[in-house]
């Protein structure tokens, strides 16, 4: 049994595609996607995506990472083992700030990988759109797109002429296998 | 509208003429803040000349740096950029002449020879905990004797603007013959020049800032204190050639030539620095702190309370707004991609950065410890505000104007086009993409 994924358009160029993305997200399509041998410069806005999210995560996992070792420091030093070491307060913003923002960079650098993961969706093993027969070809000299079911513009018929309409060939419908 | 037309005021005299004036105005009250500080003895209108001088001098020699980075890593996306430093080193020769009556007064003041670097007299009382005594007759001098003297400082002076003049004459001269000819050699040259000068202008510059800033307290150590100077420098010029930049490309000589990619690895740069700048300005405070040596720890004191009564002084405030309105404020403010982009946030926070490097410099020149015998400490220290400040501007505002004034006469000089033109990378820099 298999379910349907998305209806798939190839392109000869860049420009071709790059024309076509535009076309398309005018449309008002916004569960698509374009898959290409090289990148395209100005795909993105063409597309419409907007800037990435993962600084959001960048920046959380910094502030997390300054307090952490604020936390750690004021613990250890001055609450549950007061010590005095070299004269210094038992806690200070100054001594220990190499603490505070080795582990700002640290946990900065995880926000940033794993906001990556989670925003994209790692770590996954298989894709649907790998059950495309041509999809080798995006990775040499064919430019793929993929509106997919889910977007809520999608009709079967509609959206086929639409493709056809934007000189898009091998329309096909990706099919995701499903067990049972 | 052609650039002369742009760049000239309407009215009866053009801009060139009113900068010279206002350059003529500004040194002639500092000036005359010179000559009654000999007549009293007053070391305040040295210390606002010293100050206002350096800040022009901070940001051209972050420019002279600048190029000679771009050309060393034959970077592709700054030729555009680049040609509006070159106009700016113009200013090199004049901030020589600007700093010259500083060496003439250690050579000819007579008594009053060590008004502003008290070592250069060895008769000047100075600072001791224990006894009064003479600059000459104290041992931090007398070991420091064989670089403080004032040969090799008068001989270090000369080195230093002739290393900045030498390279800026021959970076123009590198870049301008290329206009004409378009002969791919020059950008060897280039290369060669910068792989030179690199290291000569880094020796100049920290020799320069431990000479001209560290030596008002000639007691103290730090050895970071010429890449504080070195990261405060960049700071200010890319803020400086950010603004020239939006200004030429909103008038329209760059228009279309200096994108929104330009702008945004301008501003990347502008935030790898001003983390830069904290980290060293941070560990230099780091390490005297831990050390805790008193040599070294007077100069932070003085610049946090009053030593004399143990308050929080003025400075304290200062150092704080540093803090805070130099590295943190800036830094927030330039982790967003949309403000490093958005060009009024950025012309926003360049000015926010020169105002604030003045006050660093500000911060590092004016507080000092005066011999004061009836006082608790045996000295007291210099406030924020007071009459270096009143001379200060003045300097400022001169040196500032004839700077500027000399930069406008080379953009105008037609010796060079809006941008390198010829350049072999110029069609990488203008199709730059981020």
């Amino acid at each position: 049994m298999d379910i349907k994924y998305g209806l798939s358009a190839t392109f000869n160029s860049a420009k071709d595609l790059y024309d076509a993305a535009g076309k398309i997200r005018s449309e008002g399509y916004t569960n698509w996607e374009c898959y290409t041998p090289i990148p395209v410069h100005g795909l993105d806005a063409q597309m419409g995506v907007g800037r990435s999210k993962v600084p959001l995560f960048t920046l959380a996992g910094g502030i997390t990472g300054f307090f952490t070792g604020m936390l750690i420091v004021w613990y250890m030093n001055s609450f549950d083992y007061p010590l005095i070491v070299g004269g210094k307060p038992y806690f200070s913003p100054i001594y220990p700030f190499p603490v505070f923002y080795e582990l700002t960079i640290l946990f900065a650098a995880f926000g940033t990988l794993f906001g990556m993961f989670f925003l994209n969706g790692l770590p996954r093993h298989n894709h649907p759109v790998f059950e495309h027969p041509n999809f080798g070809r995006t990775g040499d000299d064919r430019y793929l797109v993929v509106i997919e079911v889910e977007d809520p513009k999608f009709d079967d018929e509609e959206t086929k002429s639409f493709l056809k309409e934007l000189g898009g060939k091998s329309l096909t419908m990706i099919r995701e296998p499903v067990m049972n | 509208m052609n650039s002369e037309e742009v760049l000239s005021v309407t009215g009866k005299y053009d801009l060139s003429t009113k900068l010279l004036a206002g350059s003529i105005l500004g040194l002639g009250v500092g000036s005359i803040g010179l000559i009654t500080g000999l007549a009293i003895g007053d070391k305040s209108p040295f210390l606002g000349w010293l100050w206002g001088c350096s800040f022009w001098l901070s940001i051209a020699i972050g420019m002279l740096m600048l190029i000679m980075i771009f050309r060393i890593f034959n970077s592709r996306w700054t030729p555009v950029v680049r040609r509006q430093l070159e106009h700016c080193l113009a200013s090199f020769p004049w901030l020589g002449l600007c700093f010259l009556p500083l060496l003439l007064i250690a050579w000819f003041g007579g008594d009053q020879s060590g008004i502003l670097w008290s070592w250069i007299n060895a008769q000047n009382e100075t600072f001791d905990p224990i006894k009064q005594i003479t600059v000459g007759e104290d041992v931090l001098y007398q070991k420091k004797s064989g670089y403080l003297n004032l040969y090799f400082f008068s001989l270090r002076m000369i080195l230093y603007f002739g290393i900045f003049c030498g390279l800026s004459h021959w970076l123009r001269k590198v870049s301008f013959s290329q206009d004409l000819d378009g002969n791919p050699e020059w950008t060897r040259k280039g290369l060669k020049v910068s792989a030179i000068g690199i290291p000569a202008a880094a020796l100049a510059l920290t020799f320069g800032a431990f000479d001209l800033f560290m030596s008002l307290e000639y007691q103290w150590f730090s050895t970071m204190y010429g890449v504080w100077f070195f990261s405060s420098a960049i700071r200010a010029s890319l803020a400086v050639t950010i603004l020239i930049c939006i200004y030429m490309s909103a008038e329209g000589r760059l228009k279309g030539l200096y994108k929104q990619a330009h702008q945004y690895d301008l501003g990347c740069l502008s935030l790898a620095f001003t983390v830069f700048w904290a980290y060293i300005s941070f560990s230099q405070y780091f390490l005297i702190y831990s050390a805790n040596i008193p040599e070294e720890t007077f100069w932070y004191t003085i610049r946090e309370i009053d030593p004399n009564t143990g308050n929080l002084s003025g400075w304290f405030w200062v150092s704080m707004g540093l803090i805070f309105g130099h590295f943190f404020f800036p830094f927030l403010f330039l982790l967003s991609y949309h403000r490093k982009v958005n060009r009024s946030q950025i012309v926003f926070i360049a000015c926010w950065i020169l105002a604030f490097h003045a006050l660093d410099l500000y911060w590092n020149i004016i507080p000092g410890r005066e011999i004061i015998p009836g006082a608790k400490v045996g000295y007291e220290t210099r406030s924020v505000l007071g009459s270096h400040l009143f001379w200060g501007v003045f300097s400022f505002l001169g040196v500032g104007c004839l700077s500027v004034w000399a930069v406008i006469r080379s953009f105008q000089s037609k010796a060079a086009e809006i941008v390198p033109i010829r350049d072999p990378r110029i069609l990488d820099s203008i199709h730059h993409h981020e």
